[in-house]
């Protein structure tokens, strides 16, 4: 452990090996960059992100932590003169291989946006939706699969009532756990949370942070955050981005008690950023 | 069930092929679809050039566009279309002549003026005019407009003089001896300038009368003439000018205008010597539009303009009966028909190329300004 | 220039605005005010017993010993017109009048005129044409018959210098010294009791079909025919104009063939309406033979072509609208992107589209350029739907120029085309006033 941290703060030799036995990594990249055009947002990244646990990733806006997130999920193919290098494996899996699927990729990694996006239909159609799309269940079925999902997501008592309501008409944070039940009705085996809470008030970022703590342990849970309170009080390990590189990347406890390197620490103790 | 104990995101070869070629054929399928309308413009241009084509062949370029004997139906026909393409041209300018200006002024008291809640009723209107349909515009033309035109056009006309005459010319005889009694007699005295005031009114009232008189005086003998199709012909291209001007004149950010109310411009000023100049180009473009849709108009002019084939006398006469290359072919074309085939039938598509060429280079000009804004405006 | 004079240019420039404004509006109930008046007359009006006669025989409306009564009535009523002019004639047939051959032609013609008025008389053979059969329909074409039967317009010759001049010189006159003269004070008092004329409102002028080339019924055919073509129009619009736009915004990269298809879509909407009608009648109807001469279907593929830039525009504008967050959702749950427009995209977008289609279809109603040689013809009955595909149609639009320019008695029938004026105004506006709504309504959601 100690020889690995001393590599770490040699960036020439963090390239070459990142390894951390934090359990089995569920993501894994390796020499992973993303391009916009010319301009290359994600730098060489090395990372094993562990099966079953909360990963926050942290870092200033701009730093490329969001776009890694939606580099898991091929969410950036959908950006013109977006292109990768490298590679990033998903239980070993190339997710940019030849033959790799989106559509068979996302089903199995689900995604919460930074703003609550739920569609403009009714409740139980938000969370049939993936559902439906993938598998072809009776009516019965699917409603078992809406009121599990909307239990998982904390939600199922409040709008158990008022399935047939459109979405639009819940609260912002109601909202947000609906596109969390949304994402987990199709049984992912991870989820990426992009700030989900950046556009919710205090109680219901609190409802979320329960949320998260209740699903651990369940799914690899990757959230980026930009308030470094969050990433303390929900994730297991954190990962800290700064300007496309990835700096440093420690159990939670330790990367916001004893940094390593240098600019996790003036970041943490919020002399930038 | 089974199959799925086993996840993974990797898909066989076959099925990353098949895959490949739904997703090719889809977006195949698409843009086939998606070029219709280019299909269209293509077999458009095609068809009425295929059938245009025949009558130059027969009679060549020089009859059509220099002669003014249009006897299509006559033992030894004639297809001198000089009246006729006359016609298009007189009535469209002078249709424009009509609605530019107005247009441009609503325009710009839509963007510039006018509150918010007022724009939500004006805009309406506007579209309103824009969606009656042009037989609708024709009728009135004919059985509304057209009557009492033959019956007090000329009193009209002299009562729209006065109307429009006397505010216009009062405040720039207003804003002249202002001007004269700053900069000639270098004296500011209110005495001065009332003085020259009430003179240039008085020769202005004076003229005035004088050209009402004219007008007055004038006996209109066909009320279906040059000035009625002018007329609802401006009216039916006013919303077309007025909203893409209005467009444009929106697009001028408001820091330019702030910009200059900062230096202490008035409002006028402002308008006049910003936002006008800057959206210029957007302004330029609906009147391109709107005399676009001016050309192409068949049924106001099939059914107001009297169908004469012939250049008034003089050729400024407005009060004359006038034909238009819409309404030949339109009027036309019911009698060439059972004849397939001959130069009467031909003649008919040498004029609808004939006004496709003039909307194409409209469109290109259009565009071509539309293009040039958006560079200015660094879009 | 002096500030004073500034603020004086600066408010006189703000006034011209307004007038130019406000000449818009005038302009605009200008037109719209004698089309909504004269056309409400063909709904709301005076009818005589002959419409209620009419309406009687041909539709089998009103009830009969009602009808009856009236008739009555009114036979007692024109009982001394039918005498006195029998009685006339006879006199002329046996030459009991001195100069009798001078009155044959006079009393003729005021004899049509007064069949005009109220019908041909009894005891005589069943005229053959349907308008001979009954008299005025309506109060005040009573009226204007009246005056004609009172009056004979003269043309006044007597200034060489000045074209003729059109002069009333009363009936009467033509009848002195004769037992007619008493005709005409009797008509003019007792007209109402003749023609006993009642506020009728015949909303049924919509469905009614027409009658002896619409002197009598209403205008069902007209009707339909343009239902037909919008409805046939948009079959085919529809389609193609979303899928063009789904493809457009959602799937063409940026890039020269894209921007190629839209300066040709930008082309097709500045194509003159007449050529289109030159066109559908080269192409679909000449070449492609899609029926042997105009159709419905002919006219509705060409207005298609015509509405088409508008729903494609419109659609881009909506699908553009729709938040990108919405495709995100949808691609994030392992949607594939004909998923995610058709389920997600398209049902927000939908508000915009309809717009677009709502104001397309009211141009396809009002358009008539396009459809003179593929689709219309001046009379015609209500077709089936199936005829729809081989024949053609008349259309509101069509036949209002038709009825105005080339009927036989284009006096006589104002009143059907300020109805179908009328018809089709308030047609395309209704369409263009929920456009409207909506597109307010969709604003407002926007801002919220």
């Amino acid at each position: 452990m100690n020889q690995k941290k001393i590599q770490l703060s040699d960036n020439q030799l963090k390239k070459t090996s990142n390894f951390m036995d934090w359990g089995k990594p569920h993501i894994y990249s390796k020499d992973f960059s993303v391009f916009y055009g010319s301009n290359e947002a994600i730098k060489q990244v090395h990372i094993k992100i562990p099966e079953k646990k909360v990963t926050a990733i942290i870092g200033p806006s701009g730093c490329g932590k969001s776009t890694f997130l939606r580099a898991i999920n091929r969410m950036n193919d959908l950006i013109m003169g977006c292109y990768i290098k490298g590679k990033i494996f998903f239980d070993d899996e190339e997710i940019y291989g030849q033959y790799a699927d989106p559509v068979l990729l996302r089903k199995r990694v689900g995604m919460v946006f930074q703003k609550p996006n739920p569609f403009p239909k009714s409740i139980f159609d938000n969370v049939a939706y993936g559902p439906k799309l993938h598998t072809s269940k009776r009516k019965s079925e699917l409603y078992e699969t809406v009121k599990r999902s909307l239990n998982r997501a904390a939600l199922w008592d409040e709008v158990k009532e008022r399935l047939n309501n459109n979405a639009l008409s819940l609260s912002g944070g109601q909202q947000q756990r609906l596109c969390i039940a949304r994402a987990l009705a199709v049984d992912p085996e991870i989820l990426l949370m992009d700030e989900p809470t950046s556009a919710l008030d205090p109680r219901a970022t609190g409802l979320i942070e329960d949320l998260i703590g209740e699903l651990r342990g369940n799914y690899t849970i990757i959230i980026v955050t930009h308030n470094m309170q969050q990433a303390a009080r929900v994730s297991d390990y954190t990962a800290f981005f700064y300007e496309g590189v990835l700096i440093e990347f420690a159990p939670t406890s330790e990367l916001f008690t004893t940094p390593k390197e240098k600019k996790t620490e003036e970041y943490i103790t919020g002399r930038f950023g | 069930m089974k199959t799925q104990i086993k996840k993974s995101i990797i898909v066989s070869k076959e099925t990353s092929r098949l895959r490949r070629l739904v997703s090719f054929s889809t977006h195949g399928f698409l843009f086939i679809i998606a070029s219709v309308s280019t299909i269209a413009v293509a077999f458009i241009i095609f068809f009425i050039a295929k059938e245009a084509l025949p009558f130059f062949n027969l009679r060549g370029f020089k009859e059509f566009f220099t002669s003014i004997q249009w006897y299509p139906s006559a033992s030894q026909p004639e297809f001198g279309a000089l009246s006729i393409i006359y016609g298009s041209i007189i009535v469209t300018l002078l249709a424009a002549l009509i609605a530019v200006p107005f247009a441009v002024l609503s325009a710009i008291c839509l963007s510039d003026i006018l509150s918010f809640s007022v724009r939500q009723i004006v805009k309406p209107v506007i579209e309103v005019i824009a969606a009656i349909p042009s037989v609708a515009f024709g009728f009135f033309a004919l059985v509304v407009f057209a009557p009492i035109l033959q019956r007090s056009g000329g009193h009209l006309l002299g009562v729209g003089v006065w109307l429009l005459g006397l505010p216009l010319n009062s405040i720039i005889a207003y804003l002249v001896s202002d001007i004269l009694a700053d900069k000639i007699f270098k004296k500011t005295t209110v005495a001065l300038r009332t003085l020259i005031f009430i003179l240039l009114e008085c020769i202005i009232i004076f003229s005035l009368y004088k050209v009402y008189t004219i007008f007055d005086s004038i006996t209109i003998n066909s009320g279906t003439n040059i000035l009625n199709v002018s007329v609802i012909l401006a009216i039916m291209i006013l919303p077309t000018i007025v909203s893409v001007s209005e467009d444009a004149l929106q697009a001028v950010g408001k820091e330019l205008r702030q910009g200059s109310y900062a230096l202490g411009a008035t409002r006028t000023e402002t308008i006049l010597k910003v936002v006008v100049p800057s959206a210029k180009s957007g302004i330029i473009t609906g009147i391109i539009l709107g005399i676009m849709r001016a050309v192409g108009e068949t049924m106001v002019v099939w059914m107001a303009s009297g169908n004469a084939a012939q250049i008034p006398q003089p050729w400024y006469n407005i009060f004359e009966p006038i034909r238009t290359l819409t309404a030949t072919i339109a009027g036309d074309m019911g009698e060439a028909d059972h004849v397939t085939g001959s130069a009467r039938y031909h003649v008919l598509f040498a004029m609808a190329l004939l006004l496709l060429v003039i909307s194409f280079i409209s469109n290109l000009i259009s565009e071509w300004f539309v293009a040039r804004s958006k560079k200015k405006m660094g879009i | 220039m002096k500030l004073q004079t500034r603020k004086v240019f600066d408010r006189s420039f703000t006034g011209i605005g307004l007038v130019s404004i406000f000449l818009l509006f005038v302009s605009l109930i200008v037109v719209l005010a004698p089309i909504f008046v004269k056309g409400m007359g063909a709904f709301v009006f005076k009818g005589t017993i002959e419409f209620r006669k009419f309406n009687y025989e041909k539709f089998g409306r009103g009830k009969k010993q009602k009808l009856d009564e009236e008739v009555k009535k009114t036979i007692e009523a024109r009982k001394f017109v039918y005498d006195l002019i029998t009685d006339f004639e006879k006199k002329i047939k046996n030459n009991e009048i001195p100069d009798s051959y001078k009155y044959e032609r006079k009393k003729d013609e005021l004899k049509e005129l007064v069949k005009k008025l109220i019908g041909p008389f009894p005891g005589e053979p069943r005229p053959v044409l349907l308008r001979d059969q009954f008299g005025a329909t309506r109060w005040d074409r009573t009226k204007v018959i009246l005056n004609q039967v009172l009056n004979v317009e003269k043309w006044d010759y007597s200034n060489p210098d000045k074209m003729g001049k059109k002069v009333l010189v009363a009936r009467k006159l033509e009848f002195e010294g004769t037992t007619l003269e008493k005709l005409f004070p009797y008509i003019e008092e007792n007209l109402k009791q003749m023609m006993l004329p009642k506020l009728t409102f015949y909303w049924r002028f919509l469905t009614d079909k027409s009658f002896d080339a619409h002197f009598f019924g209403g205008i069902w055919a007209e009707v339909l025919g343009t239902l037909y073509l919008v409805l046939g129009t948009m079959l085919f619009a529809i389609p193609i104009g979303i899928i063009s736009a789904i493809y457009l915004t959602e799937f063409a990269r940026e890039g020269k063939v894209v921007s190629l298809l839209r300066t040709f879509i930008s082309t097709l909407a500045g194509v003159p309406s007449i050529v289109f009608g030159l066109f559908g009648l080269a192409f679909f109807i000449n070449t492609v033979k899609v029926s042997d001469s105009k159709s419905v279907l002919a006219g509705s593929l060409t207005l298609a072509l015509l509405v088409l830039p508008t729903i494609i525009r419109a659609s881009e504008e909506a699908i553009i609208a729709v938040p990108k967050t919405y495709k995100e959702a949808a691609f994030s749950l392992g949607a594939s992107k004909i998923h995610t427009v058709l389920t997600v995209i398209l049902p927000a977008a939908l508000p915009g589209v309809l717009t677009g289609i709502v104001i397309s279809m009211g141009r396809a109603a009002g358009e008539t350029a396009p459809i003179i040689f593929t689709a219309a013809v001046s009379m015609g009955k209500p077709l089936k739907l199936v005829q729809t595909l081989t024949q053609p149609t008349p259309a509101l639009p069509w036949n209002i120029y038709n009825l105005v320019t080339e009927h036989k008695a284009v006096e006589q029938i104002r009143h059907i085309q300020f109805g179908m004026v009328f018809t089709l105004v308030m047609l395309v506006l209704v369409l263009n006033m929920g456009a409207i709504i909506m597109r307010a309504r969709i604003s407002k959601k926007l801002r919220e």
